[in-house]
């Protein structure tokens, strides 16, 4: 028994021990940045590494001894790590943090302390740079809590020499119906699939078909808006994609992207980052790629939509805040900057960056096509999505009813109306 | 004499140390985690509430039943493979023993991730598997996006993968089991299967056992299969407590609800352990 207890008691000293040491080695650690006071630590996907690398370059020119210390992480890595930092009261973060638009207000309404308030910094001033639907999607309550880069919008890439044998022209496809109708042709004449779609495990399509038409998961009042009419419309659409043979499906992300890299497919609905994906995932096909503009749900109508996207933030447990707003400040609103990213495949949306050459220059991947201003034109109409900071479990119940729709061929407005039900149950348990 | 009592502790001192740091402390701090809520970025004590919450979760019933129904049927069919497997390499008059041992072993070695990428590409509606079944002029098979395919599929994978490593497991007791009880057998009459089944089978018992319960632990924790294969669809039809452990900790921001179902997970373990032995007759 005496023994027993020496141990348990050993146990808990080490327990006490351990814990107390865990949370001065990270104290120490970002003291150490601090001293030499020009070394950020920044958290990024690979796309956005080159960017970082010529902006540290630019910047420490003005800044003597200026370095980042860039850690590449996956976008899919970064929020586990993310979160399970923030969770433990911010322990090992670093001083800048990239993430996508579509997670910003899930972070700043769970962890409203977690991010450095930028308007009060006087961002606002600069965040007038920006198209609203960007400062909208970076902000709570008024305040910007996010520095917008770039942006996601949609059209549709397509390969040049399957349409050309097909006789089809990419202009002649202004609505989703056309889009259907050149599919089957060019299946008839090539034998090649039209276009990939993740029915079970991911709704990119439908979510750009939503903002297409100024809807998304959640209403303006912030209400769970599965069942609204647009909703609707967009999942008849995409039924009709694959009821007409155009749309087959694939499962995963890794599965979608080399089907499109290999020329297994002949287009792919996505945002403007596509382009520095498929130059890179297929450097052999240049000349064959093209893009044409989102069709339309009726002849004339929107063809702008937004997917994907990012913007920086400072964790308020970061010892160089000033530091890292003013490198931040620095690569956001610095034309220069944002046409390296531009180059690197990342569409800037700062808008004075819009009046750069770069942007009525023919691309020599894609064809000699001017794809950039395609985009840069695209971006005034873009309507903000209403992701609110539940965006995950609508996704889940998004892709669910879209699931039930394509692959077990349940009726639209049962299965819309079943999961906004199901949606709204699980946030008012949530609560 | 003193010294030598005080001694022993000196050298399991580092085992207990990490123990107490990378175990115990998590696991009363989840513990903990599964009574609160987070409100605004503060924990909040809310007490069983996220207890309560699981009654009236489908999702959860429905990982709760998927996580079963592949537990029932993976892992007796892989524990009698992986015993028939080892059995047969530990033929006397096998060639190549080495060969083959390794050759079943090497799934186990894979990394998870890699293993469930390189599957959720072979299954794809036009992947290796469904070409291999137009060549022998069968209908393709929705691998992943039927709700029982998928659950198929998930099976076929995880047999695939742990296999090798039970059977290394039968392997290594199998080589302990004396030659005269087979030969004694031989000598009766017994053909090789009724030796199978009434010398090996009974003599392997605690071995069988150690390798269910382990068996048990791992599918009751799936995580890395649904994640990658079919992230839990379609229509949460592979969703496993596991992966919605992980959707509402990291993708929900919900850790004291995820912690909930953990520990709920924790029980069914302790009570599947707790039976297996009972059945199995072991104290």
């Amino acid at each position: 028994m005496k023994k027993a207890w020496s141990l348990l008691s050993l146990i808990l000293v080490f327990i006490l021990a351990m814990t107390g040491c865990s949370g001065q080695s990270a104290d120490e650690a970002s003291g150490v940045a601090s001293k030499k006071g020009k070394t950020l630590t920044v958290w990024a996907w690979n796309t956005n590494v080159p960017v970082l690398k010529q902006a540290e370059k630019i910047y420490a020119k003005d800044h003597k001894g200026f370095k980042l210390k860039i850690q590449e992480i996956s976008n899919n890595d970064m929020y586990p790590k993310l979160t399970t930092s923030l969770q433990g009261g911010g322990q090992g973060l670093p001083d800048i943090v990239l993430i996508e638009d579509t997670h910003i207000q899930g972070y700043l309404h769970n962890f409203p302390k977690a991010f450095v308030n930028l308007s009060k910094k006087g961002f606002d001033k600069e965040g007038e740079k920006f198209p609203s639907y960007k400062r909208e999607l970076a902000s709570r309550d008024g305040n910007m809590y996010g520095m917008p880069f770039d942006g996601g919008p949609a059209g549709v890439f397509y390969r040049t020499d399957y349409f050309k044998k097909a006789g089809i022209n990419p202009d002649s496809i202004e609505t989703w119906d056309d889009f259907i109708a050149a599919g089957k042709t060019l299946k008839q004449k090539t034998g090649i699939k039209f276009l990939s779609l993740d029915m079970n495990s991911d709704d990119p399509v439908y979510r750009l078909m939503l903002n297409q038409q100024g809807s998304f998961y959640f209403g303006d009042d912030n209400k769970p808006a599965l069942a609204s009419k647009e909703s609707q419309t967009a999942m008849k659409m995409l039924k009709k994609l694959k009821d007409e043979g155009v749309a087959s499906n694939v499962t995963g992300w890794d599965a979608w992207l080399s089907g499109v890299a290999s020329g297994k497919v002949a287009t792919a609905v996505s945002g403007s980052w596509m382009a520095g994906l498929i130059e890179q995932q297929a450097p052999k096909d240049k000349g064959k790629w093209g893009v044409f503009p989102l069709p339309a749900f009726e002849k004339g109508g929107n063809r702008a939509a937004n997917i994907g996207g990012s913007a920086w933030t400072i964790p308020t447990a970061s010892k160089n805040q000033d530091s890292a707003y003013d490198f931040l400040k620095f690569f956001s609103t610095t034309n220069k900057i944002q046409e390296i990213a531009t180059k690197g495949g990342l569409f800037p949306t700062l808008n004075t960056v819009y009046t750069s050459p770069l942007f009525t220059e023919a691309d020599d991947y894609f064809n000699n096509q001017k794809i950039w201003q395609i985009f840069a034109n695209e971006t005034k109409e873009i309507k903000a999505a209403n992701y609110t900071g539940n965006y995950a479990i609508a996704k889940d119940e998004a892709v669910k009813a879209q699931s039930e729709i394509l692959t077990s061929g349940k009726n639209i407005p049962t299965a819309l109306k079943a999961a906004e039900k199901r949606l709204e149950n699980r946030l008012s348990t949530k609560e | 004499m003193k010294r030598n009592v005080a001694f022993p502790y000196f050298f399991i001192a580092p085992a207990v140390l990490l123990f107490a740091v990378f175990t115990i402390y998590p696991v009363l701090s989840s513990l903990l985690l599964s009574f609160q809520k987070s409100t605004g970025g503060e924990l909040i004590f809310t007490g069983l509430a996220n207890y309560q919450r699981l009654f009236g979760d489908d999702i959860f019933i429905k990982a709760l039943k998927n996580t079963f129904l592949i537990l029932i049927i993976q892992v007796p069919i892989m524990i009698f493979l992986a015993l028939v497997l080892a059995n047969a390499l530990n033929r006397k008059l096998l060639k190549l023993k080495g060969f083959f041992r390794t050759s079943f072993f090497l799934p186990a070695v894979t990394s998870l991730v890699a293993y469930a990428v390189l599957f959720s590409i072979m299954m794809q509606d036009d992947g290796i598997f469904n070409t291999a079944i137009h060549m022998l002029g069968l209908d393709s098979i929705p691998w992943l996006s039927h709700p029982v395919w998928a659950k198929i599929s998930m099976i076929l994978a995880m047999t695939w993968r742990w296999t090798g490593y039970n059977m290394v497991i039968f392997l290594a007791a199998l080589q302990n089991l004396s030659d005269d009880i087979y030969e004694a057998a031989a000598l009766d009459g017994a053909g090789k299967w009724q030796q199978f089944f009434h010398i090996t089978i009974p003599q392997l018992k605690p071995v069988i056992l150690f390798s269910t319960i382990l068996s048990t632990i791992g599918t009751l924790q799936l995580f890395d299969e649904p994640m990658n294969l079919t992230k839990g669809g379609p229509a949460d039809s592979t969703m496993t407590l596991g992966l919605y452990i992980y959707q509402n900790g990291f993708e929900y921001f919900d850790f004291g609800y995820a912690s909930a179902i953990a520990y709920v997970v924790v029980i069914l373990v302790a009570v599947l352990s707790f039976l297996q032995f009972k059945v199995t007759g072991e104290d």
